[in-house]
């Protein structure tokens, strides 16, 4: 028998009462836990997902610029020392950095030249399997390549060179069968023709040459910068360039997830919160009987101040654990429901069941301090008014 | 030595000031059994109220044992409240969620340290002693009023209490009941508590070894 018991007691005394409040204050916990555990495999799913739609990490080779002008006449930019990347030696950087648990795609690509028809026209060797997780958003007539004499041409090639899915077209004096007609990109590769880069290394005498590397990083738990450096640490004297804008877009679409996620939580835990705080102030003109009681026993104001707060505190502390729980269990119902979890599960980890049981404690002993301290406040003599 | 000097207290009720208490001076040596008598709306309950220190004078001194209680800060004033002074009301209000054990021993449940098992066995002898052995368990719901009020004297009993203020103890209860409850405190009195007891019945009034009638907030005899 302690002051302990006094509090206790009181959150049974009316058991449907507390009942209620606990169920309110454990369904605002739980949303706010299922919430925050959709979110997290959401955004990571959201992630993976948008990483397909493009690289955001650029790797070429260094390059020594000139500009030359002679006699008043500029002749523009001249490229030397332009060495080719080592394809093997580049991708195995990549994939070696601290950060290469973030790395979803390392997509290689030899840009070359070639005739058809009397027609230049540039033609790219890819990686297939690589190219296709950064390019998801492809459309195509036909069938992607399966052997390595066959291409993909994009829709202006095509029309610019007169050929259709299914054709034949001599590159670099050798036959290669078009298995596939890109559709319209609004981008470069409308413009190309897309080769295996086996192959197109072997033609061109170039083996485990490269022209540069696309790479796809997700960047939720880490910045970009911090895998550049880590890229560029491995890989000195290249140029590599984070294309922020890419980034940025894709990091501006996850915090929209968080922001949304945590602006729901805090409306759900400031209306539970103001519930809490309503109902310990009918708990306090309640009870002014027995606050006048304790004050003429010699309790002090501090001690019916923190009697009134550990209510509070043991409702939100019950709330934390149990919200927590059926929150987390609510979290695996939604993203079967919503068939959006890409295959990841939310991750139980008892520090946040700690974490959520404290910070709901706590925000319900805010909500009741005020409460708190008008009953404490009350003078034996006005609480005695009510005997 | 509880000592009174020209207490006064006003209350005020929407701008209107009511002189509750006017100038009362009195005191009351340690062991003595006082009744102040009056009619209803005399001043005697605020007088109590005073006394207990659960009411603020608006002028004049208290003094208990030669220190001023009206100068005292509020931890003293709670001190003196958990230490010496122990209050019984006419509804003989105990916390209703709490055993009546638990209301006996609650002066004794102001911290996290529990209540040592010394206490705990002073408190049930306390309850034997008003005659509530065996009902230690028992919520105040289930105790009649007679027996509720026996629980607040046994409060007032584990705290060895040198004053006790009794607010019309019998109001609310039967006739039998009421002189069990004055058997009760005459028989603290004579173990050397003082006890300070508003009542409007002057046969209980006799019982104590001085009565002091008050009329408009004075003393009259």
């Amino acid at each position: 028998m302690n002051i302990l018991t006094i509090p206790l007691r009181n959150t049974w005394r009316k058991p449907t009462r507390t009942l209620l409040l606990l169920l309110v204050f454990t369904l605002g916990v739980m949303a706010i836990v299922a919430l925050y555990q959709v979110s997290l495999v959401i955004g990571d799913g959201m992630e993976k997902k948008l990483s397909t739609y493009g690289a955001n990490i650029l790797i070429s080779p260094g390059q020594e610029k000139l500009s030359v002008s002679y006699g008043g006449l500029h002749l523009g930019d001249m490229l030397y020392e332009l060495q080719p990347l080592s394809e093997e030696k580049t991708v195995a950087a990549v994939r070696s950095i601290e950060l290469k648990n973030r790395i979803s795609a390392v997509a290689p690509k030899l840009v070359t030249m070639a005739t058809v028809n009397g027609t230049p026209v540039a033609v790219v060797g890819v990686r297939w399997e690589e190219e296709l997780l950064i390019k998801s958003y492809w459309a195509t007539d036909g069938a992607y390549p399966e052997e390595q004499n066959e291409i993909v041409i994009g829709r202006t090639a095509a029309l610019n060179l007169g050929l259709a899915q299914g054709d034949t077209v001599r590159l670099f004096e050798q036959p290669f069968r078009v298995s596939a007609v890109l559709l319209p990109t609004g981008g470069d590769d409308d413009n190309v023709i897309l080769v295996d880069l086996g192959r197109l290394q072997a033609i061109t005498g170039q083996p485990d040459g490269v022209s540069f590397l696309e790479v796809a990083a997700l960047c939720s738990g880490c910045p970009i910068d911090d895998i550049v450096t880590q890229i560029r640490a491995g890989l000195p004297g290249m140029d590599i360039k984070a294309l922020s804008n890419v980034v940025s877009q894709r990091m501006a679409s996850i915090h929209f997830v968080q922001r949304l996620v945590l602006s729901i939580s805090l409306v759900i835990l400031v209306t539970a919160a103001t519930m809490v705080g309503l109902s310990m102030l009918s708990a306090v003109n309640e009870r002014k009987k027995d606050i006048g009681l304790l004050r003429s026993l010699g309790y002090s104001k501090g001690r019916v101040f923190f009697i009134f707060c550990l209510e509070a505190g043991i409702i939100g502390v019950l709330s934390g654990i149990l919200g927590y729980f059926s929150g987390f269990g609510a979290s695996f119902k939604t993203l079967s429901l919503l068939a959006m979890a890409e295959g990841a599960r939310p991750v139980f980890e008892p520090g946040h069941l700690l974490l959520t049981c404290g910070i709901i404690g706590l925000v319900t002993i805010i909500a009741a301090a005020y409460p708190a301290w008008k009953g404490a406040s009350i003078e034996p003599s006005q609480a005695l008014l009510a005997l | 030595m509880l000592k009174a000097v020209n207490i006064t207290k006003v209350f005020k009720n929407e701008g209107t000031e009511v002189q509750v208490l006017s100038k009362i001076s009195l005191e009351i040596p340690q062991g003595e059994f006082l009744a102040l008598v009056g009619r209803s709306g005399s001043g005697k309950s605020t007088l109590l109220n005073v006394l207990s220190t659960l009411v603020r004078p608006d002028g004049g001194e208290l003094l208990y044992n030669g220190n001023k209680v009206t100068a005292m800060p509020d931890k003293k004033l709670n001190q003196l409240r958990h230490a010496d002074f122990s209050v019984i009301f006419q509804f003989h209000h105990l916390v209703p969620y709490l055993t009546a054990l638990e209301n006996t021993l609650l002066p004794f449940m102001r911290s996290i340290k529990p209540a040592s098992r010394e206490m705990v066995d002073k408190a049930k002898q306390c309850l034997e002693r008003v005659g509530l052995a065996g009902k230690e368990n028992r919520l105040p719901g289930s105790l009649s009023g007679g027996e509720q009020q026996r629980v607040a004297i046994a409060r007032a009993l584990v705290k060895s209490s040198r004053i006790l203020f009794a607010d019309e103890p019998t109001g609310s209860l039967d006739k039998a009941t009421g002189e069990s409850i004055m058997h009760l405190l005459g028989e603290l009195n004579r173990d050397g508590m003082t006890v300070i007891m508003v009542t409007h019945d002057p046969e209980y009034a006799q019982l104590a070894d001085r009565s002091i009638h008050m009329e408009d907030g004075r003393l009259v005899s």
